[in-house]
């Protein structure tokens, strides 16, 4: 059963859209995507001097006439794409509430699976959390393998804390083949954590888009005034503060910086970045902002 | 600005008790967030505040104000036009003679007076008042302030007891009248229920009090010149009192006494063997704040025969009081008194017969008929019991009750304030009254009789009864401000003052303080004691409030109070709104 958002109008028109890659990928199959090895696509590529052996059909009689040479025409391999979606599941992703948080971002990787598993592409999705195991779906095929996806995604619960690069560096040791790997967490860790884990990815040659998903709640803090214990839901370390406007203003000014750093981090690392407060109607936010990034083609 | 309510301003002194939901505010209130990594800066700032886990915003303030300014209105607060026409009325009782410190009360009403004065413009005109013998303008109407102030310089108070009656009505009736814009009252008494336009003035505060309530003289018997003196001292005090009690006659030092008063008690000492004088004085040497009590005075009886004239359908029954020794007896019907004019006798005894009014004489009445002015008789009982007696009493000393059992009684109904001797467990059998300087005993059962050996108790109680007359003869002392019923001739108050007194005069009322009285008429000097009456104006520890809940709600010409609370009723209101503004209910995440 899908999830509510997913009714057959976005559906269709979630069909109608595919990721784009900024990098050539490896696929196992003939697809739509862009391989670094040459294939048989319409795409031209190359001029190789003829040898022995290779399929006169491709030869250039246009560079022969000239040139008296015979050279062979390369055409660019156009493969499947894999992709891997990471979906944050610590305990921030709880708060308020998992329905009001990490559900959504689920939803938008659900979307994102979705448009995947259309284009006949593989998906797979990674649960980050705090666990040795690295919880990780296998890799789906066809959009019918969108309910196996719900599923996953329905049985987890948020909790727990997170060492964001340890726990991708648990994912990447089953990664064998570079493709697009699309992450959906709130990123409400220190800029160095998520740098880590960003550059982690990197490394391991991957196209890169970032979901950071927030909470209404955590944008616009809406605490009586007055003295506050606030406990952190990951780590259970506890401050005490007065809350008040100018702390709101305050607290709402340095979320907009941390933000800002990331979205920086982001740009200069060629990585696609956008932000999804979870008020937001979902099918507005993946058919109209996603596409205006750039994630889409 | 003054209060009319100032009472209501004590409620400021719970004012910090608005702190309290910001201490249990502060305690902080747990909540859970997703990542506390950007707000840890904040909480290092927070903790270094000044005032620590208190915090005090500015709606704090804010509310503060408001509950100051609803206090304030509760206060009653008004702004004094400066009023032309004030009346002032001093009390200037006895209490009023009390120091407080180095000034008496009364000298502090002046000085308040004076401020009062002061501040009125040059065209306020005022009415002074004394409170006592009663509410009564002195000096001319409508003085002007700086004349009111010489008069009151020159007043002082009496020795006289106040009535504490509803002063509110009076002072109301008398503002409505005379159109007063304000009235001044001072008093020393606490007051109840002020208003607005009467504006009462409370001065000095509890005072331990010693005081001689009383000063009697005693004969031993009718023929006996040796007198004896009791006295009685009160204390109005919270400490135990040691003072020497000293007895003079005619101004010499006869004897004196150390004598220990207990708190709230009265102590009673005696000095027997008294040689004759024409008075008697009675001082304790108590530091205490009032002196007046400190003394008293009292007079002898002149004679010693006791002249009585009796009254009586019944003659015959009369006759055994003529064996006593010093008593003269003439004996008339109830129809021959109307008639008479006897005055020369000291006691007349009503025997089964009632004058319509009370005489001006000591009186006995003996089962007096129902329309007597005293009592009203009720059940008739046969050879009673006597279950309660006065004692210690001149007419109850010596007397075996247990053996005193009338024949025939009918008990008794005091119609005014009198005082119970004898009592059966039915009723009151004897009751004492003392009126205008004369005493009055009303007796449910005849005593006489049964005088003679064969009923000792009914003798005792008889004699008893004439020593207590006699005592009473001529008068020991009077309350002051007690009218005094003289012939002719000349007084001389205790204050040296000299009045000619012209045969046919009215009665002398400036009885107003305590001290001895002489009256020369030719070359005979007589004296008469006045004292200080009553325990109220003693018992400066428990002063009677003054009650002036019937002020009149209507002020007199014209207000001279223009009432704040109203307005800042109205700040307040929009202060709320501000705060509610500013304040409005958060939701809670």
């Amino acid at each position: 059963m899908l999830p509510a958002p997913f009714t057959a109008d976005f559906l269709n028109r979630l069909e109608a859209l595919r990721l784009r890659t900024r990098k050539e990928v490896l696929g196992s199959r003939p697809g739509s995507y862009s391989s670094p090895h040459r294939g048989t696509s319409l795409e031209f590529a190359d001029y190789r001097r003829y040898s022995p052996g290779d399929d006169i059909r491709y030869l250039d009689w246009g560079v022969y006439a000239r040139t008296e040479r015979l050279y062979v025409k390369l055409f660019r391999e156009e493969v499947d794409l894999f992709v891997y979606l990471f979906l944050d599941a610590s305990g921030s992703m709880a708060f308020p509430s998992a329905q009001e948080k990490f559900s959504p971002a689920s939803h938008t990787a659900l979307a994102l699976a979705y448009v995947v598993l259309a284009n006949h592409d593989h998906v797979k999705l990674h649960l980050l959390q705090e666990s040795s195991a690295a919880p990780a779906s296998p890799f789906y095929r066809g959009r019918h393998r969108i309910i196996s996806c719900v599923d996953f995604v329905s049985e987890v619960s948020p909790k727990g804390p997170l060492d964001f690069a340890h726990s991708l560096g648990e994912h990447l040791r089953r990664i064998h083949r570079p493709g697009k790997a699309i992450i959906c967490s709130d990123f409400l860790m220190s800029a160095s954590s998520y740098q880590r884990g960003l550059n982690l990815l990197r490394a391991f040659n991957l196209d890169i888009a970032v979901i950071q998903t927030l909470s209404p709640q955590e944008v616009n803090p809406a605490f009586a005034r007055g003295s506050l214990a606030l406990w952190d839901s990951e780590t259970q370390e506890e401050i005490k503060l007065q809350w008040s406007t100018e702390l709101l203003r305050a607290y709402r000014a340095r979320l907009d910086h941390h933000n800002l750093e990331l979205r920086s981090f982001c740009h200069q690392s060629g990585i696609h970045y956008s932000l999804f407060v979870t008020d937001r109607d979902l099918s507005e936010f993946v058919l109209e902002t996603l596409p205006a990034i750039g994630l889409f083609r | 600005m003054e209060f009319l309510n100032p009472a209501a301003l004590y409620a400021a002194l719970f004012l910090p008790l608005l702190l309290i939901p910001y201490l249990i505010r502060g305690r902080p209130r747990r909540q859970i967030f997703s990542s506390l990594i950007l707000l840890k800066e904040f909480a290092s700032r927070s903790s270094g505040r000044t005032w620590g886990r208190l915090y005090l915003p500015p709606i704090f303030f804010l509310q503060l104000l408001l509950l100051l300014l609803l206090v304030l209105a509760l206060g009653e607060p008004v702004f004094s036009i400066r009023p032309v026409k004030i009346a002032i009325v001093l009390d200037n009782s006895a209490s009023m003679q009390a120091l407080e410190g180095r000034k008496s009360r009364f000298e502090l009403a002046q000085d308040e007076v004076s401020g009062i004065l002061r501040d009125l413009g040059a065209r306020s005109r005022v009415d002074l008042y004394l409170l006592v013998p009663r509410l009564e303008r002195i000096g001319e109407e409508a003085m002007a302030p700086s004349k009111a102030m010489a008069l009151i310089r020159t007043l002082s108070p009496y020795d006289l007891g106040d009535s504490a009656v509803n002063y509110g009505g009076r002072f109301s009736s008398l503002v409505e009248e005379k159109g007063y814009e304000r009235l001044f009252f001072l008093t020393d008494h606490p007051v109840q229920g002020q208003g607005g336009v009467i504006k009462a003035v409370s001065l000095g505060g509890p005072k331990d009090n010693f005081a001689i309530s009383s000063l009697e003289l005693l004969r031993s018997s009718f023929i006996s010149s040796q007198l004896e003196a009791r006295v009685e001292i009160t204390s109005f005090a919270s400490r135990e009192g040691k003072m020497k009690v000293t007895l003079k006659g005619a101004g010499k030092i006869l004897a004196s006494k150390a004598i220990t008063v207990v708190p709230g008690k009265v102590a009673t000492t005696s000095f027997a063997g008294l040689p004759p004088h024409p008075y008697y004085e009675a001082e304790i040497d108590a530091k205490d704040a009032l002196a007046l009590d400190n003394h008293r005075f009292a007079v002898p009886s002149l004679s010693a025969d006791l002249k009585i004239l009796a009254i009586s359908p019944r003659p015959q029954s009369l006759a055994s009081l003529s064996s006593i020794p010093g008593v003269t007896l003439k004996v008339i019907s109830p129809e021959g008194y109307a008639k008479s004019e006897e005055a020369q006798h000291s006691l007349e005894v009503f025997h089964f017969s009632a004058p319509s009014v009370l005489p001006h004489h000591h009186a006995l009445f003996v089962l007096p008929p129902k329309d007597n002015p005293l009592v009203a008789e009720e059940k008739s009982l046969s050879r009673p019991v006597i279950s309660f007696w006065r004692d210690p009493h001149p007419l109850t000393r010596y007397v075996n009750f247990a053996l005193l059992r009338p024949n025939y009684a009918r008990t008794l109904r005091p119609l005014s304030v009198g005082e119970p001797i004898i009592q059966s467990p039915e009723g009151p059998l004897a009751i004492a009254f003392e009126s205008q300087g004369y005493r009055y005993l009303v007796l449910g059962f005849d005593p006489f009789p049964y005088l003679g050996r064969q009923n000792l108790p009914v003798s005792i109680f008889t004699l008893n009864l004439l020593s207590w007359f006699y005592e009473g003869r001529g008068g020991s002392s009077l309350p002051t401000g007690e009218p005094l019923e003289l012939q002719d001739g000349t007084l001389v108050t205790p204050k040296q003052d000299r009045f000619q007194i012209k045969k046919g005069s009215p009665l002398f009322s400036r009885t107003f303080y305590q001290g001895l009285y002489q009256v020369t008429r030719g070359g005979e000097k007589e004296w008469i004691a006045a004292n200080l009456a009553g325990a109220k104006e003693s018992d400066l520890n428990n002063p009677v409030p003054v009650d002036l809940t019937g002020e009149a709600s209507r002020p007199g010409s014209r207000s001279s109070l223009f009432s704040l609370w109203p307005y800042l009723l109205l700040l307040s209101i929009l202060l709320l709104f501000l705060e509610w503004y500013f304040n409005p209910p958060v939701t809670q995440s």
